[in-house]
């Protein structure tokens, strides 16, 4: 699709922004060649046109030589959307049983809501399931049932037919030994809204759980999924670039994490990823335990009722509000929903570290780079060297799309440049006495070297230009783990908006108890990165 | 030239000058949302025993009962005759004696069955549903909802508390206008009330109290929402029956005015019957004899922000620039009243139609 056309349109339609950019054939090169975003309720068209004009205006050359005229309007389009998660309505019959069906489930990026027949009376689970926002049901037991689960397997499924019978347009899942449970399910359809859908044990597959989980990515449809396609996206990126890459996506209905890794010798390319809906930068009813997440980070003096509040303005009008306090709001709440995907994701962290880590999606939107860079920097908490960058386009989820691996991996090669902006190198140690200087860094760039002296509990930063490497010399007084353990370390550093980030602070970070003293640390650490946001 | 064609080319000139010249460009940046909705679409949410008292295509008036709620909903086991029973469908227990010893409830709603026992949702107490609008069922879905095509229009909320209401619009401040407790007496009794910027939950349950059936403010704090649901769901758990009680929020959680536009509507509407429904959460009433004149094409509101709920006029773009907070966002400049533009995020901007 796009071997032929001298350029074509990348769009990313999300349920709170859209965001197009314009890719041309340049000197036999695919090209960034400019983007825009905006509310996803300002019409594509008007988008479009805003960014045609725009690339003309700068670069006419280039605009003639591509044939930018009316003729753009009807340049290729890749194009991926992204849409409120559903509702899964996950019950068993025991707590232990819901417990593993749910885990599975809330990486598959359904909305879940659960409960078990041991908690909820059959009136309240039923409630439950005809919830308006409940699009799918999945009833699941282990395989075999435990003995906590056989005396009540036919109960539960009769409550589930019954509640199948009122609403049929539910897709039923069932799980395990409840597949035994079928017959008790009215004729439906065999697949599509309505049908009932006999389906693995939670603990099934390789790594468990892997089995029901493609049963659940799969119901979710929506063949030009923006999160499905990040994350192939990604994985084309790790073999495209020969890295290691992470690429984390927070948007305002949900979260990925993707980790990919190329093929290595015998070692066959790998691609690990979750789709979180409760990683939201906005859940739709944020509880006690979002809203305290993002108070946690926050730099403003704000009870809970009032971040509550601000959430939920936020949900509405994702774009709103976003100057003055709202600018640092958004990036606390950035870090919120990037810890609970984090949290979500343990077996991601149990992977080798990736070289590269990809930031995407409208949460950090209004953010400056290096901002997000520390942000990221804050919560994903991993001794080691990692190069931080932002897909600030919205371009990786779009040419996802390209069906074809070679020349998806082709364009992604030619476009890496453009669409990854550097946001810097972020270098951690673990495991350093606090109180003393830890030690000395030399920088060895281009235009010279330059000394710093390591404090532990703070953050060091080295500017280091987009473009420009540099070789950074450790010399640490007592031993600590930079990927391996020791006091001398020299490591590759690439520059970025935020240059190099030495970041001293605790792994995992602690923060004061006191609000009043986390906010100021907090603010402080910004401040350094974020030059006027309080101002 | 003739006269005919010297009038002909003057009449073509005035009307020239009458019409409204274009908007700067780049106003098709800002989104456009209807400020009415012409067609209502209600959700009249039931639970499991509620008992519908419709059917699909009934016509319905103002405090036409739609349902019996179930306010004490528990549940029976029981042996019902399975001949073609369902899920949904009504259950009228027998007069054995060994069931009314066990205090079965004389009917209810059968849940699911299994082993050949029903599961019943039944109870005692229940309390009518009433119709807010006129219109027509489109659907009943036992235990799940009813569907109505309200008559009329409707201006929608960002979100609704409580339950449907109906009753006089009476505007009770002015857009950026506060209630205190004590300026609520009965004298607001049956009326639904506009009361600006803001109400906080005692000043909702004083009006409750005296026999308002409404309110509509701009925005309600998630404390005052979360109070207010509390004390509403005492008063359901109450055995005396209160009339239902509804709130609709225009704009959200953050503090700030009635919208221009908003507000006009509602002083256009004061005086007149006017209903609150939570599914979607709008303000239903009879748009005849409404006078609202549309927006002149470079008229923009101020949806977010500090400006909130002004509205200017569009003058142009202003590129990408700096905010406080050190953010870099696509800008318009609007011109409020006489004053200079003032340039302002194109997305805390919209377009009214």
């Amino acid at each position: 699709m796009t071997r032929d056309p001298r350029a074509f349109f990348a769009l990313d339609l999300g349920a709170a922004t859209t965001s197009a950019a314009l890719i041309g054939r340049v000197s036999d090169h695919w090209r960034l060649l400019g983007s825009l975003s905006f509310p996803s309720e300002v019409p594509l068209v008007a988008v479009l046109a805003r960014l045609v004009e725009r690339f003309a205006a700068a670069d006419p050359e280039i605009a003639m030589a591509l044939g930018v005229g009316p003729a753009a309007a009807s340049w290729p389009r890749l194009t991926v959307h992204s849409v409120p998660p559903a509702g899964l309505a996950v019950v068993a019959v025991s707590e232990r049983a819901l417990g593993a069906l749910a885990d599975v489930a809330a990486l598959t990026g359904w909305r879940v809501i659960a409960g078990s027949a041991e908690r909820l009376d059959p009136l309240s689970m039923t409630k439950m399931l005809l919830e308006q926002d409940v699009t799918a049901v999945l009833v699941g037991a282990g395989e075999p049932p435990g003995a906590d689960e056989r005396g009540g397997l036919g109960d539960l499924a009769a409550l589930a037919a019954a509640v199948a019978t009122r609403r049929p347009e539910l897709t039923i899942i069932l799980a395990g030994a409840m597949a035994d449970q079928a017959p008790r399910f009215e004729t439906r359809p065999a697949q599509g809204p309505g049908a009932v859908i006999l389906g693995p044990a939670a603990a099934a597959g390789i790594p468990p759980g892997a089995a029901l989980r493609a049963t659940l990515e799969g119901l979710r449809g929506l063949a030009d999924d923006a999160r499905r396609s990040f994350a192939r996206a990604t994985a084309t990126l790790a073999e495209a670039l020969d890295r290691r890459v992470e690429g984390i996506d927070i948007g305002i209905d949900g979260g990925v994490r993707v980790v990919a890794s190329p093929r290595a010798g015998q070692e066959p390319a790998m691609t690990a990823a979750a789709v979180v809906a409760d990683a939201a930068l906005a859940p739709p009813d944020p509880d006690e335990e979002v809203v305290d997440g993002v108070v946690g980070w926050s730099t403003l003096p704000a009870d809970r009722h009032r971040m509550r509040d601000r959430l939920r303005e936020l949900r509405r009008l994702p774009w709103g509000d976003a100057t003055g306090e709202g600018a640092p709001f958004r990036l606390s709440a950035a870090r919120a929903a990037l810890e609970r995907l984090v949290a979500a994701t343990p077996d991601l962290d149990a992977l080798p570290p990736a070289d590269l880590l990809v930031i995407a999606g409208g949460a950090w939107a209004v953010a400056p780079g290096p901002a997000i860079a520390l942000a990221a920097a804050d919560v994903i908490r991993r001794p080691g060297v990692t190069q931080i960058v932002f897909d600030h386009a919205r371009l990786l989820a779009p040419l996802g799309t390209i069906e074809d691996h070679d020349e998806r991996r082709l364009v992604l090669a030619d476009l890496a440049g453009d669409l990854l902006a550097p946001l810097g190198t972020v270098v951690m140690p673990q495991g350093m006495r606090g109180g003393r200087n830890a030690g000395r860094l030399v920088v060895h760039g281009a235009t010279g070297s330059s000394e710093v002296d390591l404090m532990p509990g703070g953050i060091e930063l080295v500017d280091l230009p987009p473009g420009e490497s540099a070789v950074a010399e450790f010399e640490f007084r007592d031993p600590v783990r930079l990927g391996t353990r020791g006091k001398r370390f020299a490591v590759d550093v690439a520059g970025g908006l935020g240059g190099l980030i030495v970041d001293l602070r605790d792994v995992p970070l602690r923060l004061p108890d006191r609000a009043e003293r986390r906010r100021e640390l907090l603010a402080a650490w910004q401040e350094a990165l974020w030059a006027g946001v309080s101002g | 030239m003739s006269a005919t064609a010297r009038d002909r080319a003057a009449s073509r000139a005035a009307a020239a000058e009458a019409q409204p010249s274009p908007p700067a460009p780049g106003i098709d940046l800002i989104p456009r949302r209807p400020l009415l909705q012409r067609q209502v679409d209600a959700w009249i949410e039931l639970a499991p025993g509620d008992r519908p008292l419709v059917s699909a295509g009934d016509s319905v008036v103002p405090g036409t009962p739609l349902a019996e709620h179930l306010r004490d909903a528990r549940l029976v086991e029981t042996v019902v005759g399975s001949g073609g029973l369902r899920p949904g469908d009504r259950w009228r227990g027998d007069a054995a004696a060994a069931n009314r010893k066990r205090g079965h409830p004389p009917e209810g709603e059968l849940l699911f069955e299994s082993g050949g026992r029903w599961w019943v949702v039944a109870g005692e107490h229940s309390e009518p549903i009433e119709s807010p609008v006129s219109g027509i069922v489109r659907e009943v879905r036992p235990g799940l909802g009813i569907a109505l095509r309200a008559g009329g229009a409707a201006l929608e909320g960002a979100l609704s508390l409580g339950g449907l209401a109906r009753g006089r619009l009476e505007l009770a401040t002015s857009a950026d206008g506060e209630l205190l407790p004590r300026a609520l007496d009965v004298g607001a009794a049956g009326a639904i009330l506009v009361v600006g910027a803001r109400i906080d939950a005692e000043s909702l349950t004083r009006a409750r109290a005296m026999g308002v059936r409404g309110v509509i403010v701009a925005s309600l704090a998630s404390k005052d929402r979360r109070d207010h649901l509390a004390s509403e769901s005492r008063q359901h758990a109450a055995l005396h029956r209160l009339p239902s009680f509804g709130v609709l929020v225009l704009h959200g959680s953050v503090r700030r005015p009635i919208s221009v536009r908003a507000m006009a509507l509602l002083e256009a509407l004061a005086g007149r019957e006017v209903a609150i429904i939570g599914n979607p959460p709008a303000l239903v009433f009879d748009p005849e004899g409404l006078d609202l004149p549309p927006d002149a094409p470079d008229v923009v509101h101020v949806r977010s922000g500090p400006l909130a709920g002004q509205s200017g006029q569009w003058v142009g773009l202003a590129g990408l620039r700096r905010f406080p907070g050190a953010t870099h966002l696509e800008a318009g400049f609007v011109r409020f009243g006489d004053g200079p533009p003032v340039a302002l995020p194109l997305a805390d901007l919209e377009r009214l139609t």
